[in-house]
């Protein structure tokens, strides 16, 4: 990818956009620096020319309604920690920074902010963009309980901050949570403020032969994961704590954390149900396809190489009927166009058409992706 | 108690009488006579929270259901007069407090408790459910609701909601917004929405999350799907005492420094452990400048270990007392005492102001050290007790409002204490909210573009002003591109 820097033109916004095409996509690319030039370059596009699409670490460049977009904006050059108050919990950085550099810092002093935990080349921004919550979800809740403030820009270069660096504040409506799993459309997520938590001081990996069994002995464990390969509870705690219940669930502990890794396939999604209704679910999914699915919070994540729209359909019924949803997280093109990637929209679908419309006037940012084609 | 409104001067708009009656004459025809009030003793006691600031609805409405939630939405936007939603009147900010003569919604007679989904541990409550009932209720299956404010035997799970309160045992288990699944509301239109569900990650915009902490001027909650926990398998609550404010405040930090979170981590000064002593006999030590209350959760092996770091912790920072509770009744006793604060001011003197803010746990010394200077300055005496491990300050200012002068120190102090805590990277509340009491200082904490955010929220909702109006967002906040007039009939 071709990186672009805007050049500073002195007054006004300070910035004007000169970019000229990334190979990939043939769509011209900008990657700026600060969020003042991401504010700039935004506000300043040409009429006609001004649809964009964020870029972070593009491991979810398939989720969603496919975006039209005339301009890149990859966050890439937003890669900053800003500020990290290890007594406090909390870390302040920009969007582009990857999951995976952010996460092996703060292990340094023994901190996690609980993002995804094979992270690839995700950035945090995209993590919160999709409100993905990584494994441990069961034990600490999901991301969006963790972005505490965040800084958004919207695409006519208002820079707009909400929520505060406080582990617990009521100060104003709680737009953080609106951005987390926005996918651009509140604006691009330029800064976050997360809230830490401390790594465990032991963890081991239990494998077991029922996770609804598993989850009835077992006290908060991080997780209870379940693939093709088998299941397993995944614990962290003190030593005592952790030998303690790998003892009451009857196994051989591995030490550390062995997580599966992500199911794979052109075809990947993601169904949602009631957490007592998961195994129906999984003991209905196809031979055909790998799976990992968390006990306890009701989400199944699964690969497949080709899929029949019809079952897939059914499928989505089932948990739609349950509460839940089934979201396409990456399809081949031909797919992309025959089956809808988000299902029924919300009830609420109209308000947030109108909260998005207010934020993102133009609908200029990722427009179209959500449900209701927002 | 407090007759001035020392604040915030609410702001005041007239209604026509004829508009006022027509809406009175529909709604006692539509409702039954029984669910509406209008006599002036009524108006006046509905007039306030329990805050500082008092107001004067036009009526006061009881709805049963949501069929009349909907109808008293519909029928008072078709008379241009605002709806402002009331719980128990327990808030601290002035949210349920009219700023007009508008139509008080109290959701009292909505108590119903759905069956108990077992297996997925939640439920389905109406939002006048008293927050303590429900953990009552749901006792006999092995579950309760966490969040637990220390008004939880009278606050409503309604208003806990519109607050995203919390209480002492929100440290480790999250505030209102992280045990909310799912609602149900009525719009400022009048129309019956549901958000969120069962599922995890609903797909769209987090909308549950938005109405969680909005304070009733996004929508009115119905119903609500919240989730229950099961106790924790063992506990053990410490009491530690110290001889300086600065080495519990200290512990707390280093506590959390050491990576333990603990379930709860509640401070205490010395004038307000005297007050509680007397009233509640909780067995705290009088003679300490600060008491620390902490609670280690988790599975048995783990808590004995949790709490003697605990322990050595606050031993390094001068502990004086370092008592682990022998037994329920004891620890049944620390946490009566605990929550019954606020009862034993009640006695020091006739009126009392009760303070939220928060700072970053790091600076709690810094923020307490000069919350004393600020008392000291303005002459006004204030007592501590907050929930120490999230930074959340609840000075709480004891005076007669009757001697002449006092109200202005209390106002002025008022203000001090959130320059303060704004000065030192804090926020304006930790979990009373905003309402009229801190509208005016929003500007403290938001520049323009953020202000102008918060009022692009309330517009996208609420766009003719008919949900709980001069609420959160000051006057003048929405300036980008604004162009849309008032529309006719609205008083906003
Ligand atoms: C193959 C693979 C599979 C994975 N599967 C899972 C999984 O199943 N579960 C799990 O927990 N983790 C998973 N992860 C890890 C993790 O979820 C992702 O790395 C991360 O969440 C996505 O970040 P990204 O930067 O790659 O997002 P991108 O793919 O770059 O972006 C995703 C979407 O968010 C938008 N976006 C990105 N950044 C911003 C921003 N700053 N502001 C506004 N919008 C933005 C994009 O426009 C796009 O629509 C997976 C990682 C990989 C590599
Ligand atoms: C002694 C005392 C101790 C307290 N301790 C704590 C504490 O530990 N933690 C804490 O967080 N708070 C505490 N509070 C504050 C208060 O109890 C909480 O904010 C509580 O949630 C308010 O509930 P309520 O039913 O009294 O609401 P009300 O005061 O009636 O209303 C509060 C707000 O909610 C709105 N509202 C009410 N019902 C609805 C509805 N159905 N739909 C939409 N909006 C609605 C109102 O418009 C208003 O803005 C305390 C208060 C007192 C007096």
């Amino acid at each position: 990818m071709l990186r672009l820097r805007p050049t500073a033109t002195g007054g006004g916004l300070g910035v004007s956009l000169a970019i000229s095409a990334d190979g990939g996509s043939g769509l011209p690319t900008a990657t700026p620096e600060t969020i003042e030039e991401a504010a700039g370059l935004m506000a300043n596009l040409p009429a006609g020319g001004d649809r964009i699409r964020i870029h972070g670490g593009g491991s979810h460049r398939g989720i969603g309604y496919p975006v039209s977009s005339d301009v890149i904006l990859s966050t890439s050059g937003l890669d900053r920690v800003v500020a990290w108050e290890p007594d406090d919990l909390t870390v302040v950085v920009e969007a582009g920074v990857l999951v995976e550099e952010l996460e092996q810092m703060l292990a340094s002093k023994g901190q996690t902010a609980l993002l995804p935990e094979q992270p690839g080349t995700g950035t945090v921004g995209g993590a919160i963009a999709t409100a993905i919550s990584g494994w441990r979800r069961y034990r600490y809740g999901p991301i969006r309980d963790r972005v505490l403030e965040t800084t958004l820009v919207s695409s006519d270069g208002r820079v707009v901050t909400a929520g505060g660096r406080v582990v617990k504040n009521v100060t104003g409506y709680d737009i953080p949570r609106l951005a987390t799993g926005s996918l651009g459309a509140m604006g691009l997520i330029a800064r976050v403020c997360l809230k830490l938590w401390p790594v465990p001081q032991a963890s081991a990996t239990v494998p077991v032969e029922s996770p609804e069994e598993a989850l009835e002995v077992a006290y908060r464990p991080l997780a209870v994961l379940e693939t093709r390969e088998g299941a397993a509870v995944f614990l962290g705690g003190t030593p005592e704590e952790v030998s303690g219940q790998a003892a009451a669930l009857g196994a051989v502990p591995t030490s550390g954390l062995n997580w599966p890794s992500h199911p794979s396939g052109a075809v990947r999604f993601s169904v949602r149900t009631p957490p007592s209704s998961l195994r129906g679910i999984v003991d209905g999914l196809d031979p055909g396809w790998t799976y990992l699915a968390q006990f306890g919070v009701g989400e199944v994540t699964v690969g497949a190489g080709e899929v029949d729209l019809e079952e897939l359909g059914e499928l989505r019924g089932r948990a739609e009927s349950l509460g839940g949803a089934l979201v396409m997280l990456d399809a081949p093109p031909s797919l992309a166009g025959a089956f809808d990637p988000w299902g029924t929209p919300p009830p609420s679908i109209e308000i947030q058409r109108r909260v998005v419309n207010l934020f993102d006037p133009g609908r200029r940012i990722n427009r179209g992706i959500l449900p209701g084609r927002i | 108690m407090l007759t001035l409104p020392p604040v915030v001067q609410p702001l005041t708009t007239t209604i026509p009488l004829a508009v006022k009656r027509s809406l009175e004459l529909e709604l006692r025809r539509r409702l039954g006579d029984e669910q509406v009030a209008s006599d002036p003793l009524d108006l006046y006691v509905f007039g306030k929270d329990s805050g500082l600031v008092r107001g004067e609805p036009g009526l006061v409405v009881f709805p049963r259901n949501t069929t009349e939630v909907a109808t008293i939405m519909r029928l008072a936007g078709r008379h241009g007069v605002p709806v402002v939603p009331r719980g128990s009147g327990t808030g601290l900010a002035g949210g349920a407090v009219t700023t007009g003569p508008h139509v008080l919604l109290v959701t009292t007679r909505m108590n119903r408790i759905g069956p108990v989904d077992v297996e997925n541990r939640c439920v389905w409550v109406q939002p006048g459910v008293i927050n303590l009932d429900l953990s009552i209720h749901t006792t006999p299956l092995g579950l309760h609701y966490a969040p637990d404010p220390s008004s939880q035997s009278v606050c409503t799970i309604g208003g806990n909601v519109a607050n995203n309160s919390g209480g002492p045992h929100c440290l480790a288990e999250g505030t209102t917004v992280n045990h909310v699944l799912a609602m149900e509301i009525v719009t400022s239109d009048g129309d019956v929405l549901s958000i969120g569900g069962p599922a995890p990650d609903p797909t769209g915009l987090d909308i549950r999350g938005l109405m969680v902490g909005s304070e009733g001027t996004l929508g009115i909650v119905t119903d609500v799907l919240v989730n229950l926990l099961p106790p924790p398998p063992a506990s053990r609550t410490i009491l530690l005492a110290f001889p300086e404010v600065q080495n519990a405040a200290a512990t707390v930090s280093g506590i959390i420094a050491n990576g333990l979170i603990p379930a709860a981590l509640e401070m205490m000064d010395q004038p307000m452990t005297i007050a509680v002593e007397r009233f509640a006999n909780a067995g705290f030590p009088t003679d300490s400048a600060a008491v620390l209350i902490a609670e280690v959760t988790g599975h048995p092996s783990a808590v004995d270990a949790e709490a003697e770091l605990v322990r050595r912790l606050a031993v390094s920072h001068r502990a004086t007392l370092t008592r682990i509770a022998s037994d329920e009744a004891e620890r049944k006793r620390i946490w009566l005492g605990r929550k019954s604060a606020f009862g034993a001011i009640a006695q020091m003197n006739p009126d009392y102001y009760l303070h939220d803010t928060v700072v970053p746990r790091t600076r709690l010394v810094e923020a307490i050290e000069q919350t004393y200077a600020i008392s000291k300055r303005h002459d006004i005496p204030m007592l501590n007790v907050f929930h120490a491990g999230d930074g959340n300050l609840h000075p709480l200012m004891s005076f007669d409002a009757s001697v002449p002068g006092v109200m202005e120190r209390v106002d002025a102090a008022g203000r001090d204490l959130i320059e303060m805590c704004v000065a030192i990277g804090g926020s304006l509340s930790g979990e009373h909210g905003i309402g009229m009491e801190k509208r005016d200082y929003m500007h403290l904490v938001f520049d323009e573009m953020g202000l102008d955010a918060q009022a692009r929220i309330r517009e996208a909702l609420d766009p003719d002003g008919r949900l709980n109006p001069g609420k959160i967002v000051p006057q003048g906040s929405r300036c980008f591109d604004f162009g849309r007039p008032p529309p006719v009939g609205a008083w906003v």
